[in-house]
């Protein structure tokens, strides 16, 4: 076989599948299909004899967990038009947000929880569709140039036996490519569950010791925990989403893989970002630091009944502040369980939290988007300070009322990111740390001791 | 001053954009820019996690230092830092690498090259690159020769320069470096320092301007009657006579900082917030300025040296007494000056800079003064109503006041002027970055926006040119007039204004 050389083109997605957000794509040309024994030394050849002069970029290694569950089920029943893409969709969000109640789940379920995706399995339907997982690049990843990208795309046929695809790459020039020789390669993995435990095998020799690795566990994290086990040891650096998936389990693989050392990214917690630039804001002018070391009550509220978003904010302030928790319990709310839980001040007085649960009529993409926070603080000789934050996107009532009349009220809205997972993702790999944020490393502990151990 | 206590939620929260692995290297490594401020700022960069694991300093100078004696060096000048956090020295200082270079010995770059690329590989710093040139300006367009020659420039997306300043002494020798430095490398790769622009308020006149709709329709010639740029310093010359004597105020501090504000403050509006964009419309606006008298500069410039002052206490010696000064020396310390913008929104409107060593006070600000209201309908509390103003503090005690007439409390309806102030510690209360860490941070994620452009260095050099020639050819036509140490600036100075009937603002 002679090894081939493939450019990046940019070209539009074969189908109409407008991206979440602003990006552009590109799509390789069709790799080649290679025998599974036969993709490392291929790629061997393919840069030693094929590609003269060019070693690869000096970069690192993105190895991807695909499985693209949900967009697969709908193509499956009809709902969306293939190909398969594995990027974020908008009109697989529709046609998620569409079909929650029509398979019996309650209307504030978030198109990405993993229940959903479940519950569409159980429908009818046997449309196929191509697979273009793993070749199709968000310029924002693909302007940095990966030295390999193996993208592992399990499909719903769990009998598919294992295909190796493979191609070398290289980004476009206006996307931060040299137009020369090649910078990269991509590799996918497609097949049954049993094909891709096959094609572990494959992998190390594939990801190498040379460059830092990065593992984007794209899915949730109830699936198989030995693939999670086997994708991403030490030292390889792991990007999770703690939204997807029970929210003990999501917490139990943030705060394992934080102990073992591991450098670990949650893009759940990156979601945050607005909200912790939004508080800290309001106290950023030297009058109202005081009040900070006087807080009295806490309250945040969350889409649907998946609290690890809301359990990581409440977790970041109680670090930061120096919060000690004393107990915390699961709690009736209107809608499934809240949790109630009490803090000792560094000065011994005790912060009262509460986490509810809310109704929403259309829920963001990933489930427990926070909706509402409110912060009361009742600093020395001054009238207490209420501060709220709310979300962009829907009212924040429930904080609103209620016994604030004597108070300073400081409110402020919280913008909605606007940023595809892909994108947030090039963030990371662009400036990468092989340690885990501390604000994380401390808050997560936290936020699972705040995790009651049972529901009422 | 209020004291600033740090707002615990804020930490953490400046990573919005991410700088790639990369290798910087810096040149003039053993020089006193390098452990005064360019370590200190990578290191604060680190420790607020805003640089990569894969991240590494190369140090070049001449001296046979090794890794272990670069590393120790730093240490040793940031000693108090260290102290305060040796887990994160610790680990910062093991990305710092030394190696021996002479900018003019073409041999060395090719060593640095292999260098390099072995730094590459211990750090993964993914052959990205930021070439500083901290080293003294004759080597500027030299050593970018000599970067270029080892090919360390080639790859645009890859590898930057970043040059300090001064650049060039006059409109012919920075044309003349531009040309060297363009055949070396694209001007996206190229970064010319002006410090004054990594200052957070300088950055906010941008912002106040083009952010609010409320100041944009009076920014112009109707309601502005004129605009004064102070950049004012308590301090001699210090240790630098020896840069200074050859410099003097209009090199050191008018053509770079003065001229950026300037710039800042008249630009149009930029289509959109892109580093070229911004910086077309302020080479556009340097472009349309010039002196108030061209043709005769001694009439809209004033020169000024600093004589002995202070008190009997605490005497200050005069300029020509300094170590390392010509006793007869006519470098100027102070330098005020008129000068004009021809475009539709500020044709008529005179833009007074002035800059000056050991005057009372240390500060810089812009000062808008608007014009009188059309009839004076009320007896104000001074005789006459005193004009609005906008006074854009940059340093110290950074904000905004703007001023205006009220009416004065009691009977009749007299107005007098107040105040209504803004200030950044007041609001923010933290500390901005220090200048340094702001622009290292932004030439290494290659944003251009706060760096100068060749025809922006251009432009400012060529409106001093007749002040620059005159000063060359008949100095004796722009003397440097001595003024008290610890004053505000030759009389001279304030006749400028006065012949337009205005004063000075006194800060
Ligand atoms: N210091 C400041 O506060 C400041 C402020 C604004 C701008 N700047 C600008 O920054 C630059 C550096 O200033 P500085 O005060 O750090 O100067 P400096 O202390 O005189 O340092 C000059 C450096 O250049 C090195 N050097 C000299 N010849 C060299 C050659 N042929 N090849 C390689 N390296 C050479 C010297 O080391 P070896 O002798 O070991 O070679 C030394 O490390 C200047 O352009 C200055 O205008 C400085």
């Amino acid at each position: 076989m002679r090894p081939q050389a493939l450019r990046l083109t940019r070209s539009a997605p074969p189908a109409p599948h407008p991206p979440r957000a602003m990006s552009t794509q590109l799509t390789l040309q069709a790799p080649l299909e290679v025998p599974p024994a036969e993709v490392t030394p291929y790629l061997e050849r393919l840069w030693h004899d094929g590609l003269e002069g060019s070693t690869g970029a000096a970069t690192f290694t993105l190895l991807v967990w695909d499985p693209a569950w949900l967009e697969q089920q709908l193509v499956r029943i009809g709902r969306v038009d293939g190909p398969i893409t594995g990027l974020d969709r908008a009109d697989v969000l529709d046609a998620a947000r569409e079909i929650v109640t029509l398979v019996g789940l309650p209307p504030s379920t978030a198109p990405m929880d993993p229940r959903l995706a479940w519950a569409v399995g159980q429908q009818p339907g046997s449309h196929a569709a191509t697979d273009l997982r793993g070749r199709t690049v968000e310029s924002a990843i693909s302007s940095l140039t990966p030295r390999r990208l193996i993208t592992l795309a399990p499909t719903l046929d769990d009998g598919h036996p294992l295909e190796t695809l493979v191609a070398a790459y290289c980004p476009l020039p206006e996307d931060g490519g040299t137009g020369g020789a090649a910078c990269g390669d991509v590799v996918v993995l497609r097949g049954g569950m049993g094909a891709m435990k096959q094609g572990l095998g494959l992998l190390q020799s594939l990801v190498g010791n040379d460059l830092p690795c990065w593992v984007w566990w794209n899915s949730s994290l109830d699936e198989p925990p030995e693939m999670l086990e086997a994708l991403a040891p030490p030292p390889r650096r792991l990007v999770i989403d703690t939204s997807l998936g029970d929210p003990r389990r999501c917490l139990e693989v943030l705060v394992d893989r934080i102990d073992r050392g591991q450098a670990l990214n949650d893009l759940n917690w990156l979601r945050l970002r607005s909200w912790r630039e939004s508080l800290a804001m309001v106290f950023d002018p030297p009058s109202r630091r005081d009040a900070l070391g006087r807080v009295v009550q806490l309250d945040i509220d969350v889409e649907g009944e998946h609290p690890v978003k809301g359990l990581l904010l409440a977790a970041w302030i109680a670090d930061r502040l120096g919060w000690h928790l004393v107990a915390s319990e699961s709690v009736a709310a209107d809608v499934g369980h809240g949790i109630a839980a009490e803090f000792q001040r560094t000065d011994g007085a005790t912060v009262r939290f509460r986490l509810m649960p809310v109704p929403v009529g259309v829920p963001k993409a990933h489930p427990g988007a926070i909706v509402g926070l409110r912060l009361i603080c009742e600093p020395a000789g001054r009238p207490p300070l209420c501060v709220i934050l709310c979300s962009e996107s829907g009212g924040c009532m429930r904080l609103e009322s209620g016994g604030m009349a004597s108070m300073e009220l400081a409110e402020e809205v919280v913008p909605l990111p606007e940023e595809s997972e892909e994108r947030e993702l090039a963030r990371l790999l662009g400036g990468g740390h092989d340690t885990t944020n501390p604000l994380l490393a401390a808050a997560a502990p936290l936020a699972a001791e705040l995790l009651p151990s049972a529901a009422p | 001053m209020t004291t600033i206590l740090t707002n615990p939620l804020r930490v953490g929260l400046r990573q919005e954009r991410v700088i790639s692995p990369q290798c910087i290297v810096i040149f003039g490594a053993s020089g006193d820019l390098t452990h005064r401020k360019l370590i200190p700022a990578l290191f604060e960069l680190f420790r607020q996690r805003r640089l990569p694991s894969e991240f590494a300093v190369l140090g070049c100078a001449r001296r046979p230092w090794s890794d272990e004696e670069f590393r120790q060096k730093m240490g040793d000048s940031l000693a108090e830092q260290v102290a305060e956090h040796p887990r994160a020295w610790d680990a910062f200082a093991q990305g710092l690498f030394y190696e021996p270079v002479d900018l003019q010995q073409p041999e060395h770059l090719v060593r640095l090259g292999t260098r390099l690329e072995a730094v590459d590989r211990l750090r993964a710093t993914r052959g990205n690159r930021t070439f500083y040139l901290s080293v003294s300006p004759e080597f500027y367009g030299s050593g970018c020769r000599a970067l270029a020659g080892a090919g360390l420039l080639a790859d645009p997306e890859r590898s930057r320069v970043v040059i300090e300043k001064p650049f060039g002494r006059d409109y012919a020798s920075a044309q003349a470096l531009n040309k060297v430095v363009q055949a070396c490398a694209k001007e996206s790769q190229v970064f010319r320092i002006d410090h004054y622009l990594g200052k957070e308020t300088v950055q906010n006149i941008l912002v106040l301007r083009f952010a609010n709709t409320i100041f944009e329709p009076i920014w112009n010639r109707n309601y502005i009657a004129n605009v004064q740029i102070t950049a004012a310093e308590t301090v001699g010359v210090e240790e630098r006579a020896g840069y200074y004597e050859s410099s003097g105020a209009l090199r050191d501090m008018v053509q770079n900082h003065l001229t950026q504000i300037l710039a800042l403050t008249a630009m149009e509006p930029p289509g959109r917030f892109d580093p070229e964009a911004i910086r077309n419309e302020k080479a556009k606006v340097l472009q349309s300025a010039h002196l108030a008298r061209e043709d005769e500069p001694w009439k809209c410039c004033v020169r000024g040296q600093y004589a002995a002052g202070g008190s009997r206490a605490q005497p200050l010696s005069g300029y020509r007494q300094e170590p390392g000064v010509n006793p007869n020396s006519t470098t100027e310390t102070y330098v005020a000056m008129k000068v004009f913008i021809d475009n539709w929104r500020w044709q008529g409107v005179p833009f007074y800079l002035r800059t000056g060593k050991r005057l009372p006070k240390r500060l810089s600000e812009v000062v808008l003064t608007f014009r009188e209201a059309p009839v004076h309908l009320f007896d104000a509390a001074g005789g006459a109503p005193t004009p609005n103003q906008l006074i854009l503090r940059i340093q110290p005690d950074e904000g905004a006041d703007i001023k205006f007439e009220v009416k004065a409390p009691g009977s009749g309806m007299r107005s007098r002027p107040v105040d209504m102030a803004f200030s950044y510690d007041e609001s923010f209360g933290e500390p901005s970055d220090e200048g340094y860490v702001r622009l290292l941070a932004d030439a290494m994620l290659g944003d251009p926006t706060l760096f100068t452009r060749s025809d922006e260095v251009e432009a400012a050099w060529r409106l001093y040119t007749p002040l620059l020639e005159l000063i060359e050819e008949a100095p004796w036509q722009l003397p440097v007039h001595p003024y008290e140490a610890r004053t505000w600036g030759p009389a001279a100075s304030d006749n400028l204004l006065a012949e337009d009937g205005l004063i000075w603002r006194r800060p």
